[in-house]
């Protein structure tokens, strides 16, 4: 199927004091119309920032975009330059982030920074007006009429999430991209806000990058997962496939690690050891030093094997390359 | 049934606080926490669930006396607590420690990990001087899982999840019985919430901790605790042993926290 969105070999860097800082080394995936594709890895991993970068909304000047490539809808959107983007942002590529807070204008109203979102994009005041009110109702705001005239302090966190939404999908975007956008969040306000996204989903046919921690949310929303540690992805598949049976030693500490009620009064798995410095990667697998099952092998940098499609791991292991045949 | 009172006894709690914007001096009040009452037994984990603004930890805070209480009794080992004064609290303070969420912000960035974790003991006269404190604190390091060259560090120089660790240690330098855990891995990600997890688990067995653990991670209660304190808008809505909550919810608000977890399809 034609891809909506390529990400090949990006490789996003950091000017810093201790040398470069390799946030994103090396990244590969793609999202299909309509579909969601997670991305999940712990703090640190580089998956905000491989966010960022779809939208050449790194941190400059320390942040750049060293190498790859980024398709979106056939165009490679790095060519742009970061101007030209804005004709992208908001309107084809729409994104949300964890703290609504601080993505909202304090000093404006809901309205207007709703409205703003439509006007920048060509559509004219009072048609951007009407459409603010219908939005609002869409998604789920009590008293929408109100809304408008409120500021962002005067709507709780879970209303002001409902906002983003409804600016984020103003423009009918194509492309969703939600970083972490219920970790703020009351778990019952969780499911609420991530069925809304579900169900506007749906409407729109819209994709959505679904960048996240939380494996029970991948598991309810997402059609594929990349797991990223160490500013690479380490494996990735279609969720059923990953949730049954993860290959990586990493995606399978991560498994193991989770509380449940099967695991009482048993020890919980750990990760030995701290993921290394961006600033220095290991030259080899760069979970190696973690790694219960390490090989010789493992002083060599592994590939990331297997189909786009099926599923790809990067290991050396035997059992890790099995499934990639 | 056994005779002997409970660690923590909690007796009929309020806590009202004065509501903003009252006109004309007229005084109106906000319940935070409304005739909260529960009890904790010597070595078991009872767990305080409920969402943002539900008052589990306004109850956390009145347990460890940094909250004044409105009404309400707090028994400890059948004795009470609240209005002690000088030497009486002290002792009291020693048995009763707290570890927060957010190692960020609850240890303080000038003193070294030495200098945190032998804070308590010289509060309360512990050890005959600073070099056996020093080498108790190394010790305590250890049982946490740190290694010794943290001593002479800042906190600033160690992850989340080491921090945690650190903030466990300076709680237990006291030599404490009973733990108040507030959301004690909600700042960490998973694969260092287990070690944080197991390192409480082990600590219970073998010193015979009390903990209550205020949460609203329903696996980690799921995992970890014995009898769990559903809390809405400042009351205790539901309450049992783990299991019996989890698989039968009798109230609606406990039955909609559950259903909202999401669930890891294995």
């Amino acid at each position: 199927m034609e891809k909506l969105l390529q990400v090949d070999d990006l490789r996003t860097w950091f000017r810093t004091s201790r040398g470069i800082v390799k946030a994103v080394d090396g990244v590969s995936f793609d999202v299909a119309p309509g579909k969601t594709r997670a991305i999940v890895g712990e703090s640190g991993c580089g998956k905000s920032i491989t966010a960022l970068s779809i939208l050449q909304l790194v941190p400059e000047p320390a942040g750049y975009i060293e190498s790859g490539k980024i398709h979106f809808g056939g165009e490679d959107i790095l060519e742009r330059s970061w101007t030209d983007m804005r004709g992208l942002r908001g309107r084809e590529i729409a994104m949300i982030f964890q703290e609504p807070m601080t993505s909202l204008n304090p000093t404006r109203t809901i309205g207007w920074q709703l409205s703003e979102a439509m006007t920048v994009h060509g559509k004219d005041a009072p048609a951007a007006r009407a459409r603010a009110l219908e939005l609002l109702e869409r998604v789920g705001l009590r008293d929408p009429n109100a809304a408008l005239r409120q500021y962002p302090h005067e709507l709780s966190g879970g209303m002001r999430q409902r906002v983003m939404i409804a600016i984020a999908l103003a423009n009918r975007p194509k492309l969703l991209i939600a970083d972490e956008p219920t970790t703020a969040l009351d778990v019952t306000v969780q499911a609420q806000i991530m069925s809304l996204i579900k169900e506007l989903q749906d409407e729109l046919g819209m994709a959505m990058l679904l960048i996240t921690h939380d494996l029970g949310i991948v598991s309810e929303v997402a059609h594929d997962v990349s797991v990223m540690y160490a500013g690479q992805v380490v494996e990735a598949a279609p969720t059923r496939d990953l949730f049954h049976d993860p290959r990586h030693p990493y995606t399978q500490g991560l498994f193991a690690s989770l509380p449940a009620r099967n695991r009482r009064g048993k020890d919980l798995m750990t990760l030995d050891g701290i993921v290394p410095d961006a600033a220095n990667w290991p030259t080899g697998c760069r979970f190696a030093e973690r790694c219960a099952h390490r090989l010789d092998a493992c002083s060599a940098p592994p590939a990331l094997h297997g189909s786009g499609t099926h599923r790809q791991v990067r290991c050396h292991l035997p059992s890790a390359m099995e499934v990639t045949k | 049934m056994s005779t002997t009172p409970p660690m923590l006894d909690v007796r009929h709690l309020v806590k009202q606080f004065p509501k903003r914007g009252g006109m004309f001096g007229k005084r109106e009040v906000f319940t935070a926490v409304d005739d909260v009452s529960f009890q904790v037994n010597r070595g078991t984990t009872l767990a305080l669930v409920g969402e943002s603004g539900s008052g589990k930890s306004t109850v956390g805070m009145m347990l460890l006396g940094l909250l004044e209480t409105t009404s309400g009794d707090v028994l400890y080992e059948g004795r009470p607590v609240i209005g002690l004064r000088g030497p009486e609290r002290l002792a009291l303070r020693r048995k009763l420690q707290v570890v927060f969420q957010d190692p960020f912000a609850s240890l303080n960035a000038r003193m070294t990990v030495a200098e945190l974790v032998m804070e308590g003991m010289r509060v309360h006269k512990m050890y005959a001087n600073d070099a056996e404190r020093r080498a108790r604190a190394q010790e305590l390091l250890g049982q946490v899982g740190m290694p010794a060259h943290a001593l002479d560090r800042y906190p600033h120089e160690f992850s989340g999840g080491q921090r945690q660790r650190i903030a466990i240690a300076r709680a237990l330098s006291v030599e404490p019985e009973f733990l108040v855990l507030d959301e004690p891995t909600s700042a960490l990600d998973v694969s260092v919430q287990s070690q944080v997890l197991n390192l409480l688990r082990r600590l219970q067995r073998e010193r015979g901790l009390t903990y209550l653990f205020v949460t609203h991670n329903l696996a980690v209660v799921d995992y970890l605790a014995d009898e769990v304190c559903v809390m809405e808008k400042g009351k205790i809505i539901e309450r049992g042993m783990v299991e019996d909550v989890f698989d039968h919810p009798q109230h609606v608000t406990t039955q909609r926290l559950l259903a909202a977890v999401p669930k890891v399809e294995m």
